[in-house]
């Protein structure tokens, strides 16, 4: 029963993260691929909806983490822990050094999240080998 | 926290899925307890002592 309740829990997480990703996709492209010339009200409506999936995808993994038994759920909570504190720190270092004028090309916005997944990813993996 | 779970388990000749199954935890679980790299919740050390008819003091030994 909890084998079938976990199956279930991360199919709808992997649903929602690809419909999230999807919008992400949608008003990130759209305005130059789909609706050309680019059209202000369905590009707002493309970024409205990509944050609504967003916010049902947060309540899913919410759900999700409720779901998986004590040591998955403590791995996860690791894994976001160091994700969090890796953004944080990466993040107002950036900030720091552009200010000072340190940044010579700026980066784009992109590869903080991006960042931010691989730091989950490798963090839950080393979690998981840890505990195997 | 050291534990007598998988003597145990070994003497009713359960796996480490079989009962994680009972448990309702991942095997992974299981094992982490038993090589006492995880401590269970309450609730999970109440469970996993009901399953082998013991007390929580009988089932996990406190090492302090």
């Amino acid at each position: 029963m909890q084998v079938l309740n976990e199956i279930k829990a991360t199919a709808r997480l992997a649903l929602w993260t690809c419909a999230w990703a999807a919008s992400l996709a949608l008003a990130k492209f759209g305005p130059r691929l789909l609706w050309d010339p680019p059209a202000h009200v369905t590009s707002w409506a493309a970024v409205a909806v990509n944050l609504a999936v967003g916010i049902g995808w947060i309540v899913v993994f919410t759900r999700f983490l409720h779901t998986v038994d004590e040591l998955q759920r403590k791995l996860l909570q690791d894994a976001l822990a160091i994700t969090l504190g890796v953004a944080w720190v990466v993040g107002f270092a950036y900030i720091v050094a552009d200010t000072a004028g340190l940044v010579a090309r700026g980066v784009d916005v992109a590869v903080l999240p991006a960042l931010m997944g691989a730091v989950f990813l490798i963090s839950f993996l080393i979690g998981k080998i840890r505990y195997r | 926290m050291r534990n007598r779970i998988t003597d145990l388990r070994a003497e009713r000749g359960w796996t480490q899925a079989e009962l994680a199954q009972r448990a309702a935890v991942s095997r992974q679980t299981i094992n982490a307890i038993e090589t006492g790299k995880f401590d269970p919740s309450l609730p999970l050390a109440f469970r996993l002592a009901r399953l082998f008819a013991l007390t929580i003091e009988e089932l996990f030994l406190d090492e302090q």
